[in-house]
């Protein structure tokens, strides 16, 4: 029988149904193969996808960041012999803003327009100095004002003003029309009577000028000129007579004065003497007829040399000062400790040889120097950075000018010569230095941290320290994990291990249910509800904080006390169940009693007690406030890695180590431990990588200041949140835009770089326990 | 029981080819077992997963110092009667039991009973070589490291004895401290049951302690339980009637949750009393 039916279902290939059976089996292999093949293509296409959609955003963000360190480039335009007739002292340089047009200021009073291109000149504009005299003394306001100062010989100062007329043509080509302006009148100031002004400074704004001049035997005299504003005169519009001048002579020894400098706010003079010796000089008592007071004096040419050039920084708040030996140092007023001002050296440039001409650019912290053996450096003083350094001309320069967006260089050497040079440099303020160590920027007491991208002001100094950003990142994902840490191990570990298979079936998918809570709400609440809360609430949450665990060991402690008639009617695994109205007595009562202690101890304010007791800042969006909300977001992430790996650990272990008997602590924690730890370490990992990568929690619920301070009560802003911030308003292309992208990179790096440790270890420990 | 040891393994084995016949067990004079000092006794056992009745009415004394094999078909509940002695079941969710086992005299259901105290006098060696991913050494030291003993000389020395009273001593002594997951199945199973044997219990209990091995492995299992049946009581439960005729003093056949034979081997595999004994180990059903 039995062979029978052997003989019966085995199938005989010389029959016809054979046969069909025998080809339909081979289509049905090819069929196998080839859907095992695709599936395998599928795989791997899927699996390669992955990798390279990572690494194409990784290259993206390495292509969008790597302009930022890139040198600047110098290219050459053309190179002209100014063929007019023109004086041989230059006193000032400029080009246009388009680069079409360059203006140069001879000591004979006239003013040259010529085209960059191949020096053709355009107009030559005669300044109005009066018949007989001379111009002894040249100072410039800003290149941004392009108000000049000539000291003439008989004593008087010129003000004017070069500009362009822009019109359009009927091509719509750009029509420039040089034009030299008087803006503080057509009639020079008197200074002095009848002797030279030597040496002379000016700055100005719309409604006020100030002069300050000294003569050839030192003395030093200050004009202060205002807009009269009449009732009349604001209805005529403005015209000489309404300048009202005051003049001030200043008072004691100022030997041998070189160099005259007024700041920005007009309220400082720096004066230089030819061995480099800088006096500061407060000018607003000479006006009120006062003594003159020098606040500071400093040494500039420290190193022996001697000064050759000096030129301020955009905004006049930094002095450059550059020195025979090729040094160029930064200088600014620092608010010394006993209230007074000094003059501090900031940081110092080489500029390869002695400095013959240094200016600034006109909307960057950057400056230009020219040396004698031709070499022309490109820096930036906030990131302490040479963007370039090249040799452009064979011999010594006379001047240099350079146009008001930074890419256009115009150098004069020897007579008349020209050489006219294209700059491309787009993102001079980063730097290692910048980016991540303290910078003293101007206006700081001390070299310091800060992130502070943008300002209403043009001459704004920006300041991109990465450090706060990443402190920030760290501290809020601290005070996350110092919460969700212990929380979710620990849940993790008693669901695993200890809680009932029913329990555990409802309790697991609620706390995975916790990760579907869009963070938007989480921070919302945070910011909305738990900031102004846990204000008002201190007391209670931290006596909660510390009452919770005491109570819960305390509750577990009277549960093994109790008569076991009660104990067993709890069935195993399911206890932790009566810990629910434990906590939330214990919750009730923490907030009930707070008020009263608070009353007490802490005046009835915990809050202000914080503040104003123990001097600790309080921002009501502060750390503790992440911790909660982003702890919250964190423990559903780390107890659902955690949990499946305290759960996974094979039964069989557990129960060999029971049957030897040991303990369920035994147990747990010298078999299930240890096996499980791989994937405890990779979930605190992967918890750790969320809370680093967070953003609208710590968007909403921090206040996003920029400070590195450790303490709990007080903001921060995270690299994540600073992109989401500031990303929107940041101009494409920008040095800002691109260090948004930077931030994204070191975000990328800082996980890549823990995800691969902590694979690492991982895979070390797996390695150790794996399983069997 | 010496002279078993010395002519068990050759003759043995080939007097199991037809288990009908001839001497059965490993002991040559097999006494009943209500004549033999007691370990473990069960009184109207009943056990229940839920609401499937696994255990019906077991009555059963288990001699002191002898081999006693549970036979019988999947499900017929030897499992869960092995896993009672050392309460092992009381991990299971929605177990029942009625009724009540002693050990020398003492109920170990009753309240005060310490279970981890209970289960270290009852070992208990699994169907699957369960070796802790630790040390070869750490594996044997567990048990005592559990209740405390740390001292290193006390450790030394158990688990050399151990390890030889496993008969795994020579294969690992170079090795001690190498990770245990290295050993072979075979290996890893009698290093398992060096670990129990460490503890010094009264009582081993053997799941299936053969059925994931080789032969040859299995092979040595049983000559390892032969050598420890003089110094200990062995529950063992078993598939194989041919182990269970090769290792076993007393045999007990189990079907549906009833305890349906018990007697010394011989009388079970050559005179059975009961027709269903008789029919199973005659391969007509199982």
């Amino acid at each position: 029988m039995n062979q029978q039916s052997l003989s019966s279902a085995s199938p005989v290939p010389d029959t016809p149904a054979g046969e069909a059976l025998a080809s339909s089996s081979h289509a049905r292999r090819k069929f196998r193969h080839f859907k095992d093949k695709l599936a395998g293509i599928g795989i791997a296409v899927g699996g390669l996808g992955v990798i390279a959609a990572v690494l194409l955003i990784f290259l993206y963000l390495i292509y969008e960041v790597m302009p930022l360190f890139r040198s600047a480039l110098i290219q050459d335009v053309s190179e002209f012999r100014l063929e007019a007739p023109h004086s041989d002292n230059v006193l000032h340089l400029a080009v246009e803003e388009r680069l079409e047009v360059a203006m140069r200021l001879g000591d004979d009073g006239e003013a040259l327009f010529f085209n960059t291109s191949d020096g053709a000149l355009r107009n030559r504009i005669p300044l109005r100095i009066p018949q007989g005299q001379s111009i002894v003394s040249f100072a410039l306001d800003t290149d941004i004002s392009r108000i000049f100062a000539l000291g003439l010989s008989n004593g008087h100062v010129l003000i004017a003003e070069y500009d362009y007329d822009v019109r359009f043509g009927e091509n719509n080509e750009r029509l420039l029309t040089p034009v030299i302006r008087y803006p503080f009148g057509e009639d020079s100031f008197a200074l002095y009577d009848n002797e030279p002004v030597s040496r002379l400074s000016v700055r100005s704004n719309s409604s006020e000028l100030l002069l300050a001049g000294t003569n050839p035997s030192g003395q030093v005299r200050l004009l202060r000129a205002r807009r009269e504003t009449s009732l009349l005169s604001a209805f005529s519009g403005a015209s000489d007579a309404d300048w009202k001048t005051e003049l001030a002579t200043l008072t004691g020894e100022l030997p041998a004065l070189e160099q005259l400098y007024l700041d920005m706010d007009r309220r400082w003079l720096f004066a230089i003497d030819a061995s480099g010796h800088l006096s500061l000089v407060d000018v607003r008592p000479a006006f009120s007829g006062g003594e003159t007071v020098i606040a500071d004096e400093v040494s500039l040419a420290a190193s022996g040399g001697h000064i050759t050039e000096v030129n301020f920084l955009l905004g006049g708040i930094s002095l450059l000062v550059g020195d025979s030996d090729g040094a160029v140092s930064q200088w600014f007023l620092v608010r010394r400790d006993g209230g007074g001002f000094g003059l501090e050296k900031v940081r110092e440039f080489d500029a390869g040889g002695r400095v013959l001409a240094l200016a600034p650019e006109q909307r960057r912290k950057n400056f230009i120097t020219a040396n004698e053996q031709g070499y022309v450096g490109i820096y930036n003083t906030t990131a302490h950075r040479q963007v370039a350094y090249t040799r452009l001309l064979d011999n010594a320069p006379r001047t240099l000018a350079i146009s008001a967006r930074g890419d256009g260089l115009l150098l004069e050497h020897g007579d008349g010569h020209f050489s006219f040079w294209r700059v491309s440099n787009r993102h001079p303020e980063v730097s290692w230095e910048a980016l991540w160590q303290k910078v003293w920027y101007e206006n700081y007491q001390q070299p310091e941290y800060i992130w502070q991208s943008s300002a209403a002001n043009n001459d704004f100094e920006p300041k991109y320290s990465l450090a706060p950003l990443a402190f920030g990142t760290l501290k809020a994902a601290f005070y996350a994990m110092l919460l969700a840490a212990p929380l979710a191990v620990c849940g993790a570990i008693f669901t695993g291990y200890f809680m009932a298979p029913k329990m555990r079936r409802n309790v697991k998918p609620l706390i995975e249910l916790m990760e579907a809570l869009p963070t938007v709400v989480l921070g919302f609440l945070a910011g909305l509800w738990l900031a102004p809360f846990l204000e008002t609430h201190l007391l209670g949450i931290f006596s909660l904080l510390v009452l919770t665990p005491v109570s819960i060991l305390l509750a577990a402690f009277v549960w093994t006390r109790l008569p076991e008639h009660i104990r067993f009617r709890v069935p195993e695994g399911w206890e932790a169940a009566l810990l629910i109205p434990v906590i939330l007595i214990v919750a009730y009562l923490s907030f009930l009693l707070a008020a009263p202690i608070e009353l007490l101890f802490f005046d009835g304010d915990m809050r202000s007690w914080i503040t104003h007791d123990l001097g600790i800042a309080y921002d009501q969006r502060n750390a503790l406030v992440v911790g909660f909300a982003m702890g919250f977001a964190v423990i559903p992430t780390i107890f659902s890695i955690a949990e499946d790996a305290v759960f996974t650990v094979p039964k069989q272990l557990t129960y060999g180590s029971l049957a030897l008997g040991a303990t369920p602590w035994q147990t747990l924690s010298r078999v299930v431990l240890p096996t499980a730890s791989p994937g405890i370490f990779s979930a605190l990992m992967i918890g750790m990588g969320r809370a680093v990568g967070e953003t609208m929690i710590v968007l909403m619920a921090t206040g996003n200041t920029p400070i590195m301070d450790i303490n709990i009560f007080e903001g921060m802003r995270t690299l994540a949140a600073n992109i989401a911030v500031e990303v929107p308003e940041s101009e494409v292309d920008s040095t800002h835009y691109r260090i948004l992208f930077l931030a994204a990179l070191v975000l990328f790096m800082f996980t890549f770089v823990v995800n691969t440790l902590a694979e690492i270890i991982r895979q070390r420990l797996r390695r150790k326990y794996s399983t069997i | 029981m010496t002279e078993s040891n010395t002519e068990y393994a050759p003759a043995n084995r080939s007097k199991f080819k037809k288990i009908d016949m001839g001497k059965i067990g490993g002991h040559e004079h097999s006494p009943a077992a209500e004549d033999l000092p007691s370990c473990l006794t069960v009184n109207n056992l009943n056990l229940y997963y839920g609401n499937s009745h696994a255990l019906k009415d077991v009555n059963m004394t288990l001699p002191q110092q002898r081999v006693t094999a549970f036979i019988g078909p999947s499900g017929c509940g030897k499992s869960s009667l092995l896993r009672c002695f050392n309460r092992m079941n009381d991990l299971v969710e929605g177990c029942r039991i009625e009724g009540n086992i002693t050990l020398d005299g003492a109920d170990i259901y009753h309240r005060s009973v310490d279970v981890a105290d209970l289960r270290r006098r009852v070992g208990m060696v699994f169907q699957k070589p369960n070796p802790f991913p630790k040390s070869i050494y750490e594996n044997v030291a567990y048990g005592l490291r559990i209740q405390g003993i740390n001292k290193k000389r006390v450790l030394d020395e158990s688990v050399e004895k151990s390890l030889q009273a496993a008969a795994l001593w020579d294969e690992v002594k170079d090795r001690l401290h190498d990770s245990a997951l290295g050993l072979s199945g075979g290996q890893q199973q009698r290093l398992v049951i060096a670990r129990t044997v460490a503890v010094e219990p009264e009582v081993l209990l053997l799941d299936e302690p053969a059925s994931a091995l080789d032969p040859i492995s299995t092979l040595k299992i049983e000559e390892l339980i032969n050598e420890l049946k003089d110094r200990y009581t062995i529950v063992i439960v078993t598939h194989n009637m041919q182990q269970a005729a090769r290792v076993s003093d007393f045999t007990a056949f189990m079907y549906m949750g009833k305890m349906i034979e018990f007697d010394t081997a011989d009388n079970i595999f050559t005179n059975p009393a009961e027709k269903q004994t008789e029919d199973y180990i005659t391969g007509r059903y199982g």
